[in-house]
């Protein structure tokens, strides 16, 4: 319905370059049948790119912190309604954990408003859509990323990626033999 | 991928439940949707069940002869006592709808595959022993309805091969309807209800946090309406029982004696048949149709420790909302810089885990992965997106 004057709204910025802003949705949660394209934009808003998840607890928050870190404007979680959580608990989790991202951002100057925690239902399309330009309209207002603002955004990684361990993230190899490696009992 | 008539139904079903979850969250806030609390309200009913049925207690005399004038005395003499026995009346078959809502609910949203058959087959149990114990409730009042039931009830257990006599006798405490009858019924009723309370711990235990109680308006507005009803609608107590009268025409309940109208048109054993083979079925759920698991996003494996980096923080146990992750003594230091010290080691139960990845979002140290859904293929697939940008 007012699909189309969202898309208008939104595009005049972030749609001309590409995806800026990335969003976790829970496979279970809001059916994404028609709204994103074949590389997982959103039709609707083709800045934003749809990464399916098994529930929005599975989401760790330090994903959306290193979206923003490698130069996304904004990043949010989508799960089910609020109560109705297939597994029972994940979206309250995750909107925990948002919130205490959210803090941690702050602390770091960086704006919370970057990140968001939705909560849509299998039928509620219009509703994500909605709330997604609403989001896109948010990151619109706060402008572009200052750059310095960011941790590891002047060459800071190793310190604002404070990992345990310490192993360096983007060089970390692809777990994949790790299933056979690890031991369960 | 092929699908069956069964998963088409179901997945129907679903669409449709989820739709009026949609009209209902229009009404109220997500929070307050009754829908989401469907075993909160069953147990919220069982509560005050028990509570009435413990003043009523106060008051019943379980004796052929006093049973219905016992009954009669807190209807009449007993302050609130109509009030009382409206609202236990009441609450039974609200417990009974709440119950079926919760079946069929989770049923549709398909919230008993793989680990979660657990609360669906206690939840069967439960299902057919509040039915018992309603029925039962019916009869130890002992007016013509209650005659009547028992007759039925008779019926149904002398139709059942072999040990038809034996259930009987189980059911009256002898050959037939004597002294002994109605301390037995009260037993059953009683009895009974007790052990829903250790079917309800079945029910809870693998699952952490168990929204046991609605939210507080729809516990006030629920024990208003429970109270409401009972003002202005008596439960009747119908004529005291006569021996050898025969069966007459009585008010049904719709939710604990409907069997009982059916066995007025079929043989009482084919009732009971029915009745049985209902449950049974129930028992299938889980495990007929299960969707082939095939999507790495919706199945993506039960979660793995990745041992080398888990330092035992206990974040992964605390937020699994089914008991999966236990934390073991570990018998040995982690790889990493931060695990070298740990003492606990995190461990997946695989036959709990429901492969939601909860954990993952949860573990700060890269410790947990599930097998067909990588961690890295996740953060390679955004660094991808956000790279075409610039």
């Amino acid at each position: 319905m007012d699909q189309e004057t969202l898309t208008a709204e939104a595009r005049p910025r972030t749609g001309a370059q590409g995806p800026v802003v990335v969003g976790f949705v829970c496979v279970w949660s809001v059916g994404l049948d028609g709204l994103v394209d074949e590389r997982g934009r959103l039709r609707a808003f083709p800045s934003v790119q749809v990464i399916s998840v098994p529930c929005s607890g599975f989401v760790r928050p330090n994903w959306l912190e290193e979206a923003l870190r490698l130069g996304a404007a904004g990043a949010f979680v989508t799960g089910c309604p609020y109560g109705d959580c297939l597994n029972r608990e994940g979206n309250y989790l995750m909107r925990d954990r948002v919130e205490q991202l959210e803090r941690r951002l702050q602390r770091r100057r960086v704006e919370p408003a970057r990140v968001a925690m939705l909560a849509h239902g299998l039928h509620e399309q219009a509703g994500f859509l909605e709330a997604v330009g609403a989001f896109l309209r948010r990151l619109e207002a706060l402008g572009p990323a200052a750059p310095t603002a960011r941790p590891g955004g002047a060459g800071a990684a190793p310190t604002a990626r404070a990992r345990p361990g310490g192993a360096a993230p983007a060089a970390r190899p692809a777990p994949a033999s790790e299933p056979a490696e690890e031991e369960g009992t | 991928m092929r699908t069956t008539p069964y998963r088409r139904l179901v997945a129907w079903l679903l669409r449709q439940t989820l739709r009026l979850d949609v009209a209902i969250n229009r009404l109220y806030p997500t929070d307050f949707n009754p829908l989401y609390y469907t075993g909160g309200l069953a147990n919220f009913f069982l509560i005050v069940l028990v509570v009435s049925g413990i003043l009523l207690l106060f008051y019943y005399v379980a004796d052929l002869e006093g049973a219905h004038r016992s009954v009669a005395f807190i209807t009449e003499q007993v302050p609130y006592g109509d009030l009382l026995r409206g609202v236990h009346r009441y609450a039974g078959d609200a417990f009974i709808l709440a119950a079926l809502l919760h079946l069929l609910r989770n049923w549709f949203t398909e919230r008993y595959l793989y680990a979660r058959d657990n609360p669906w087959i206690s939840g069967m149990f439960l299902l057919l022993l509040g039915w018992f114990i309603g029925v039962n409730g019916y009869q130890l009042v002992w007016d013509d309805r209650a005659q009547a039931v028992t007759v039925l009830l008779v019926r149904m257990l002398q139709a059942v091969p072999l040990v038809g006599e034996t259930l009987v006798r189980l059911l009256l405490g002898d050959v037939g309807v004597t002294r002994a009858t109605l301390p037995r019924l009260l037993f059953l009723h009683v009895g009974t209800a007790s052990f829903l309370y250790i079917l309800l711990w079945w029910h809870y235990v693998r699952v952490r946090h168990p929204k046991v109680w609605p939210p507080a308006t729809w516990v006030l507005t629920l024990l208003g309406v429970l109270v409401l009803l009972s003002a202005l609608i008596p439960p009747a107590a119908g004529q005291p029982a006569l021996p050898g009268q025969g069966t007459t025409a009585v008010p049904l309940d719709l939710f604990f004696l409907l069997p009982f109208w059916l066995a007025g048109f079929v043989p009482p054993g084919l009732v009971l048949a029915g009745l049985l083979l209902l449950f049974l079925l129930g028992f299938v759920i889980p495990y007929v149709g299960e969707e082939p698991r095939t999507d790495p996003v919706r199945h993506a494996g039960v979660a793995q420790v990745v041992d080398g980096n888990c330092t035992g923080c206990e974040l992964c146990y605390y937020d699994c909302p089914y008991n999966a992750i236990v934390m073991v003594p570990s018998p040995y230091p982690g790889v990493t810089k931060a695990a070298a010290n740990r003492k606990l080691l995190a461990v997946v139960i695989d036959s709990r885990c429901v492969e939601c990845g909860i954990c993952i979002g949860a573990c700060p140290f890269e410790a947990l992965e599930l097998p067909k859904f990588l961690e890295a293929d996740v953060r390679r697939r955004m660094a991808e997106a956000v790279a075409v940008t610039a």
